[in-house]
């Protein structure tokens, strides 16, 4: 109970404390004095925030006004009046009105531009040249696509047996036992929530500088990704087993790992592999976004058409590339609705 | 042959499972538990094997204290008590031959057991065990395809690969209808009568009770209230054991 209050409480603050900063900075800034940019000083963050503060002690004990108290649970809401006839109702209003006017403001929308006589000009002379492949450069576009393809699969195959190991000791109800097996737990869960914030592309630059660039670096990139992603799959998979067939395995005296084979594997085997042939269906989307920073295939290729502005060109890799995804996506769909 | 002297079992979330358990059970005797849902059958029958390990007292299993087996000693011990489930607790996708060797898993070595090559004399085991149970014609089908009575006999070819001195079995027949459960209680009764392997069986249905048991204890809340003959649980016992409301469903 008082640990709700003080959740309540403190996303009363922040609500409110937010809603002055934002209504300050942005709407009063950049509409009405129409600056372009906010003066931003850490002074009057802090007094503003001081003052959220006060504004959400005061509403937290009047009735009906704190959304916090609400959507915490602490009071219930009430059923006999209608929606409009309570302050929160306004008040949840209030902050998704601020939110989405900052946000279209920050995110610069601008119809003028969108439909400006010369930038409609200059997406029709793309969209054509797009719609004229040239054919021309189909062989090299063929064998930079080839090398995307195999660059995901050998990506995913070595990504395989990693993570097939590893997701057994990611698994909650395998490393309950003991806490050695608790620390690997804890650990690996780390490692692999880091690996798999770092997006792949950044991955490639990472390891092109390492490796230097070309296929090797983007499939290392696509690699640590897959065995990153694959484990948190796997072990997922794992903690969702029946116990029974484990616990049948231990009593007839079974070893750990004779448990682990028998009384695990055959009920993840089938989603594991489901789960890996999708993995190599979004290696070979990846790939070709991982090309665009120099890590080989068909998005290298891609690039440097596009740095030349040889629309045309782009046009047949942009089908080459669609057409690749398109035919991964329904194989791997295929396979893995045959595997069920 | 094995003697639980003062066994409690309190899991960690504090919920008391066992309290202060002693009893006996012969060699050759096929001891019926019995009680309410949640009286503790199943973590009696799981402190004896050890899947569960008591909070306080001893089990000793054929004149060997085996409450602090650790490892390699308890898998020994694990080994020569075969179980049956509830719920069968076969390995899903593998054949009944697969399921039935499996409880020769402590007797293979792990290289073995993971590419799937278990000794030949193991398998003419196997079949015979299949046989015993009435399966032969079966061990090639998956076990899932099968249906509940059959599962739960090749769970117990599956025990009886073990060469148990004890077999344990956890309601063995509460997911069967009444027919099936006669059966392979019926299997159970072989077992112990022509094996010679002693049998504790956690039971819901007195009729059942009263038709196989050679012998009766009962839990409530954790406690043993009754031990002794399957006739002599009269009307005020069965109150007892069950409650003040309580009435006793028959199965026929």
């Amino acid at each position: 109970m008082n640990n709700k209050l003080i959740k309540a409480y403190i996303l009363d603050c922040f609500l409110w404390s937010y809603s002055i900063i934002v209504l300050h900075m942005i709407l009063f800034d950049r509409i009405i004095q129409g600056l372009s940019e906010s003066n931003f000083s850490w002074h009057t963050v802090v007094i503003e925030v001081l003052v959220g503060i006060v504004v959400a002690s005061i509403l937290f004990f009047i009735k009906d006004f704190s959304v916090g108290r609400l959507s915490t649970g602490v009071i219930k809401p009430d059923y006999e009046n209608s929606w409009w006839q309570k302050a929160y109702v306004y008040l949840s209003i209030f902050y998704v009105t601020i939110t989405l006017i900052t946000g279209f403001l920050i995110s610069q929308v601008s119809m003028r531009e969108f439909f400006s006589q010369q930038g409609l000009k200059g997406a029709y002379r793309i969209f054509m040249a797009l719609a004229h492949p040239n054919f021309r450069i189909f062989e090299v576009t063929m064998f930079a696509a080839i090398e995307t393809i195999y660059m995901a699969l050998i990506a995913t195959v070595i990504a395989i047996p990693a993570a097939f190991i590893l997701s057994f000791f990611a698994a909650r109800n395998l490393t309950r036992a003991h806490w050695f097996f608790q620390a690997i737990y804890v650990f690996l869960r780390i490692c692999m929530n880091l690996t798999r914030s770092i997006e792949p592309l950044v991955w490639a630059i990472i390891l092109s500088v390492w490796v230097g660039i070309g296929p090797f670096s983007g499939m290392l990139a696509l690699m640590v990704n897959s065995v990153a992603s694959l484990i948190k799959l796997y072990s997922e998979q794992i903690e969702t087993i029946d116990q029974g067939p484990v616990e049948a395995m231990v009593a007839t005296g079974a070893h750990p790992i004779q448990v682990i084979w028998y009384g695990v594997v055959p009920q993840i085997i089938m989603p594991f592999l489901s789960y890996t042939i999708y993995r190599w269906d979004t290696n070979v989307r990846m790939a070709t976004i991982i090309g665009l920073v120099g890590g080989g295939g068909v998005g290298t290729l891609l690039m440097q058409y596009q740095m030349l502005a040889k629309w045309n060109e782009v046009g047949l890799i942009v089908v080459v590339i669609a057409f690749i995804v398109w035919a991964m996506d329904y194989a791997s769909a295929k396979i893995r609705e045959a595997l069920k | 042959m094995l003697q639980i002297k003062n066994l409690s079992k309190t899991y960690p979330n504090g919920c008391k499972a066992l309290k202060n358990i002693t009893f006996e059970v012969k060699r050759g005797e096929f001891l019926v538990v019995i009680g309410l849902s949640g009286s503790g059958k199943s973590t009696l029958l799981r402190c004896i094997n050890r899947i569960h390990d008591p909070t306080e007292g001893t089990v000793i299993f054929d004149g060997q204290d085996i409450t602090g087996l650790k490892g390699k000693h308890i898998r020994l011990i694990r080994s020569q008590i075969g179980m049956v489930f509830q719920h069968f607790n076969l390995v899903p996708r593998k054949s009944v031959l697969v399921n039935v060797l499996c409880g020769k898993l402590a007797n293979t070595s792990i290289l073995r057991s993971i590419i799937g090559l278990f000794q030949s004399k193991d398998k003419i085991k196997a079949l015979k065990n299949i046989d015993i149970v009435g399966l032969t014609g079966k061990e090639r089908v998956r076990a899932d395809n099968l249906s509940g009575g059959q599962k739960q006999r090749v769970s117990i070819a599956r025990a009886l690969m073990q060469d148990p001195k004890l077999l344990l079995a956890d309601e063995p027949v509460a997911s069967l209808d009444p027919a099936t459960s006669h059966s392979v209680m019926k299997y159970l009764e072989k077992i112990n009568k022509e094996l010679g392997v002693t049998v504790i069986c956690n039971l819901h249905f007195l009729s059942l009770v009263r038709q196989f048991a050679s012998r009766v204890i009962a839990l409530k809340d954790g406690e043993l209230v009754f031990e002794g003959a399957p006739n002599e649980i009269d009307e005020d016992w069965f109150r007892r054991i069950y409650g003040e409301d309580a009435v006793e469903v028959s199965v026929r």
